[in-house]
């Protein structure tokens, strides 16, 4: 087995993605409270959960594109094209 | 839905911090008690579908600063998973109530299964990665984690035969509601050879991207009570900080074997009922 190359803490790495979901966590938790009154913060709260893992997985396929890992980066298109199906069945039904 | 959101919310508290405790998942818990309260397993499905959501995006921050999540190995089976659980938010849709009742109760007997079946260290340390630090490495389905004060390196293995267990844990997972979780993870480290802590950790990200899937069909066919579901979102948030402290407390084998029996004692009840 081929070792990696040196690497920085992941928390270094990934210190924007992990900004960008505590930030959802406190606007989803915030959301859920006015949620239970009020239809449309509700469904905004639903739509941060669907959405949250799916700009993650945008980004990493960004990240892993730009840096030459092409096959992954298709990988994770791949995985938006699923949930753009679901989303154009939703629509459609 | 019939239910007060107190009863709702309560319901959620539990079911998540018990899930949390015992390293099942709440939904498992949550989805087959609303449907003993008598919802309809398809109006059911999406709220513990949300609680998933939930206790995804609230674990993701610590698992990413932990460096133990496999991005590369949880995008490659959200393909398949993502696909089954479209197809199941879709059959849910159709199937005759009795039979969604009859699907939950085997998908409980299934966790209980799970629960209670021990695992093993089967990625020894290796003394050559030493200097490598915790995370995946790029292009591959392979990488290392820290174990203590050692390194563990591993790859996938049997990948085609993990894409298609994790297509069928898609599928439970949108017909009932349920993370899969106790599928998704025992299928990774049993099939591919994933060890337990990558396993669980990319799990976690993966039933987030699996159960927004699920969401998105359920929401376009009007099964969603958005009320219900900010509901169980604050209680099972809550519920799973609890269930996580707890862990200090109380013997996490103890509790996933009682989840077990509870488990299959709901199996039963909702086998019989449907």
């Amino acid at each position: 087995m081929i070792p990696s190359p040196a690497s920085l803490p992941s928390r270094d790495r990934f210190a924007a993605l992990i900004r960008f979901l505590q930030g959802v966590l406190v606007a989803a938790v915030v959301l859920a409270g006015v949620g239970l009154f009020a239809d449309a913060a509700a469904w905004a709260m639903v739509g941060l959960l669907i959405a949250a893992p799916l700009v993650r997985v945008a980004w990493l396929g960004v990240r892993w594109s730009s840096r030459g890992d092409r096959r992954y980066g298709v990988i994770a298109a791949a995985v938006l094209g699923v949930i753009a199906a679901a989303a154009a069945l939703a629509v459609g039904t | 839905m019939d239910l007060h959101l107190a009863l709702v919310g309560a319901l959620a508290f539990v079911t998540a911090g018990a899930g949390a405790l015992g390293g099942l998942g709440g939904a498992i818990i949550l989805v087959p008690a609303l449907v003993l309260l008598g919802v309809d397993p398809a109006d059911a499905a999406p709220l513990g579908l949300l609680s998933v959501a939930a206790g995804s995006l609230a674990a993701a921050p610590t698992n990413l600063v932990e460096g133990v999540v496999h991005h590369r190995l949880g995008v490659t089976i959200e393909v398949a998973a993502s696909a089954g659980a479209v197809a199941g938010a879709l059959i849910a849709a159709s199937l005759p109530v009795a039979i969604g009742v009859r699907v939950l109760a085997a998908t409980a007997l299934a966790a209980a299964i799970a629960g209670a079946v021990r695992r093993g260290v089967r990625n020894p340390p290796e003394a050559a990665f030493a200097a490598e630090r915790s995370g995946e490495w790029p292009g591959t389905l392979a990488g290392a984690y820290t174990l203590g004060d050692r390194v563990v390196p591993y790859a996938a293995r049997r990948v085609g035969a993990g894409l298609a267990v994790m297509g069928f844990t898609g599928v439970v997972a949108g017909a009932t509601g349920v993370s899969g979780g106790f599928l998704k993870t025992p299928a990774m480290t049993e099939v591919m050879g994933i060890p337990v802590k990558v396993a669980a950790a990319t799990t976690v990200f993966t039933v987030g991207v699996t159960s927004g899937a699920a969401l998105i069909v359920y929401a376009g066919d009007g099964r969603l009570d958005v009320h219900a579901g900010a509901a169980v979102v604050l209680a099972a948030l809550a519920g799973g900080r609890v269930g996580a402290w707890l862990q200090s407390v109380l013997s996490p084998v103890l509790v996933r074997r009682t989840l077990s029996v509870i488990l299959v004692l709901v199996s039963v009840v909702l086998g019989v009922r449907g």
